[in-house]
């Protein structure tokens, strides 16, 4: 538990220190960027493994504790962004797959080593069909929470949308990715009809800012 | 010898300009450090008045002890203590909009260079200024002045840019100074900031022509009318005048943040490195540069390191390092391809599993990489360690030195205030015996490669009594303290030393502390 409240921590930090930086003088440095986001990248991996552990000892109680739709969001959401960006990216494997697959096996219950691409998209749909409601909070349902938070994630995606050209001309690619995540993130329907959420609630600064989170280390690492 | 402090409230002129007069001559100075006949004082920057009588300290290097010459200030600083003296020099200080806090911001030193004979030292700052300090001349009856060194030079290298197509402010910190060797009275010297490299040419001038036909004295034009009889102008002797005019501007070739510039062997060419890619220039071409290195990968997510440092070898012309994020050096070979993405040796040291952290992939990565001067041994420095790397043995280093590992438990701490991704320089004496690198607390740290010892020395005018023996400091890491030992957790991480310098052939070593310039000399000198 505080391995994960840790890196936890120092996920938000590290994107606050990202969003800061875009503010100093003489723009984005990529060398500060790339490390920040390494740091963001093993917080999460730490925090996602933390909770693995954590779930497993109750795999097979009910899923009342919240590290499940905590656990399962992430997936969701990323599978829900690559669809969405899969059109409009390069068809090129992203470096972002192969690193989900070591993640996914660290996790017993997916344990077959499937084609990262492929096994995203199956555990989504295996917990759309097989899991309760409750398991999976709609998408609808975290983004009203999230757009309720006034913390970084509103913000930061005000702010990042409104000067894509700032960012164009040094990394092309970042504004167009931000632009997209962000407005696939927020535009995105809801796949089921809004369930109440899990009995242990999380703090809302944390479900939301998983997703933000696994978004930011996505997009940051694409400038 | 002249002094030449008081110019310096003249930076702000463009830097093509007249820099210099004098404000007092070694013969008249009396011991009490003021000139005779009420003139004005000596500026701090002038050594009899205002810097600490020597001090010698210990060191375990086996070479003597370390002497602190001179500490020098900023600009900034002196012009606004000479304000009261001149009305002329208020007003030009005034007309900028600099508070204080900005100016001092401005004034951090960014790089420190000596050039190839040691007699000059530039230092560049934040505020885009080069400031080149001359080392004084030997004299029979000022035996104890040798050694320290006076400014020399002071211009304005590279004004904040605003890249329009961008929306991107550039920063003219100077990143960094390279001096070619000296091949004609001037002295050429390339600086950088961000974005372009700029060479200079510092000259000095004492003589200037008098007795033209069509210009009176002040330079106005002459009514032709009133000129009755023709001369012809001569030269006269006149103050000694240095000044400073930019030569070559090599702009527009790098996309990321230029991190290093070296010259090459050859006298020819030098090479510019940003993030990802590698330039080769030739000094006389501004419009042109040769891409080297590029390892910008097709798809900017795939990135995974980016280039830290390079340095030419300094005897080979075709053969130059590189450092990279990762903590690997790559050697290429500019005779086997035109674009130098594959290596011609690859350093990497394994990392060790039980060192493994959070932080491992932030504090691996190199922040700086020197030759020595022999050219077999390269020296990089990353967050915790310096590592002395032989040519011919890629798949570890022959020395490593731990700088400051105290600091290894402290990496999360280190990382909320930022000082995780401070980029520290390394140096080799002229020697290549020993080498040295900055800390935090305004220390730095010396290692003997022979005799394997090192010391920890601090470059503070608090800690620093007239007369008094600079011991060396240490830092304690358990629980007991002793008496003159600091704790870990008392360190000011706030004061750090990036940069320093050591003359090429001489034991006298240059540290900058944020704004405060340092000369320590070896006493047996």
């Amino acid at each position: 538990m505080e391995v994960q409240k840790e890196a936890q921590r120092i996920m938000t930090l590290s994107v606050w220190k990202m969003y800061h930086s875009r503010m100093q003088r003489g723009g984005l440095r990529l060398h500060r960027s790339l490390q920040l986001s390494l740091v963001m990248r093993s917080a999460r991996e730490l925090y996602l493994s933390a909770k693995v552990e954590a779930l497993e000892p109750e795999v097979s109680l009910p899923p009342a504790c919240p590290s499940d739709p905590r656990l399962h969001p992430p997936r969701e959401v990323e599978s829900t962004v690559e669809t969405a960006t899969a059109d409009g990216e390069q068809p090129s494997p992203e470096p972002m797959d192969t690193q989900e697959a070591p993640t996914a096996e660290e996790i017993p219950a997916y344990s077959a080593p499937r084609p990262a691409k492929v096994s995203r998209k199956r555990r989504s749909s295996s917990l759309r069909d097989g899991g309760d409601a409750g398991l999976v909070p709609s998408k609808k349902a975290r983004l009203e929470e999230k757009e309720e938070e006034e913390g970084l994630s509103s913000e930061v995606a005000d702010r990042l949308q409104p000067p894509p050209a700032q960012a164009e001309g040094a990394f092309p690619n970042l504004a167009r990715v931000l632009q997209r995540r962000f407005s696939g993130l927020l535009n995105c329907s809801p796949a089921a009809p809004p369930t109440a959420p899990p009995a242990c609630e999380a703090k809302p600064a944390c479900r939301p800012a998983d997703s933000m989170l696994n978004v930011l280390v996505r997009t940051v690492v694409a400038f | 010898m002249k002094c030449f402090s008081r110019y310096l409230p003249y930076i702000f002129r463009p830097a093509n300009t007249i820099l210099s007069s004098s404000c007092h001559t070694e013969a008249n100075v009396l011991p009490s450090g003021l000139l005779p006949s009420g003139q004005n004082k000596l500026g701090p920057w002038c050594s009899p008045t205002g810097s600490p009588a020597p001090l010698s300290c210990e060191t375990g290097c086996g070479e003597g002890s370390w002497i602190l010459v001179c500490r020098l200030l900023v600009p900034t600083q002196v012009s606004l203590l000479s304000m009261e003296e001149d009305i002329d020099t208020r007003k030009i200080n005034n007309s900028f909009l600099r508070d204080h806090s900005y100016a001092t911001e401005a004034d951090i030193i960014s790089t420190v260079e000596f050039n190839h004979t040691g007699e000059l030292l530039a230092t560049g700052d934040k505020g885009g200024r080069v400031v080149i300090f001359q080392r004084e001349q030997e004299s029979k009856n000022q035996i104890h002045r040798r050694g320290e060194y006076n400014v020399y030079s002071t211009f304005q290298s590279h004004e904040p840019e605003f890249d329009y197509l961008k929306s991107l402010e550039i920063e003219e910190k100077i990143n960094k100074i390279r001096w070619l060797p000296q091949q004609n009275a001037a002295y050429f010297l390339l600086s950088t900031n961000d974005k372009t490299v700029k060479l200079w040419k510092v000259s000095e001038r004492d003589k200037r022509p008098e007795g033209y036909n069509l210009k009176d004295e002040e330079g106005r034009l002459r009514d032709p009318a009133t000129i009755t009889t023709l001369r012809v102008p001569v030269l006269r002797p006149m103050d000694l005048m240095v000044e400073a005019t930019p030569r070559r501007v090599f702009a527009n070739a790098h996309t990321y943040h230029i991190n290093s510039i070296s010259v090459n062997s050859d006298y020819e060419t030098y090479m510019s490195a940003d993030d990802l890619r590698i330039n080769l220039w030739n000094f006389e071409i501004t419009n042109q540069s040769f891409n080297i290195v590029d390892i910008k990968p097709a798809n900017m997510e795939e990135l995974t390191e980016v280039i830290t440092a390079a340095e030419f070898h300094p005897h080979h012309c075709n053969t130059f390092v590189y450092s990279s994020s990762k903590g690997t050096i790559r050697l290429c070979d500019m005779r086997a391809s035109a674009l130098c993405d594959r290596h011609t040796k690859f350093f990497e040291e394994p990392e060790d599993p039980s060192n493994r952290s959070f932080f491992s992939e932030i504090i691996s990565s190199i922040s700086d990489v020197k030759f020595s001067h022999s050219g077999r041994y390269i020296m990089t420095r990353d967050y915790l360690t310096v590592k002395v790397w032989d040519l011919n043995m890629e798949n570890r280093p022959i020395e490593t030195y731990q700088v400051h590992d105290y600091l290894r438990s402290k990496l999360c701490s280190l990382y909320e205030n930022d000082c995780i991704f401070d980029k520290f320089e390394c140096v080799w004496n002229g020697s290549d015996s020993v080498i040295m690198t900055g800390s935090y607390n305004n220390f730095f740290r010396m290692f003997d490669r022979n005799t394997k010892r090192d010391v920890t020395l601090e470059a503070s005018r608090e800690n620093s009594k007239p007369r008094a023996i600079l011991k060396p400091r240490k830092v304690c890491v358990g629980g007991k303290r002793r008496k003159d030992e600091i704790s870990v957790d008392s360190l000011d991480f706030s004061k750090k030393i990036l940069h320093t310098a050591w003359h090429p052939s001489e034991n006298i070593i240059a540290v900058a502390a944020t704004n405060n310039l340092y000369i320590f000399q070896d006493k047996v000198n």
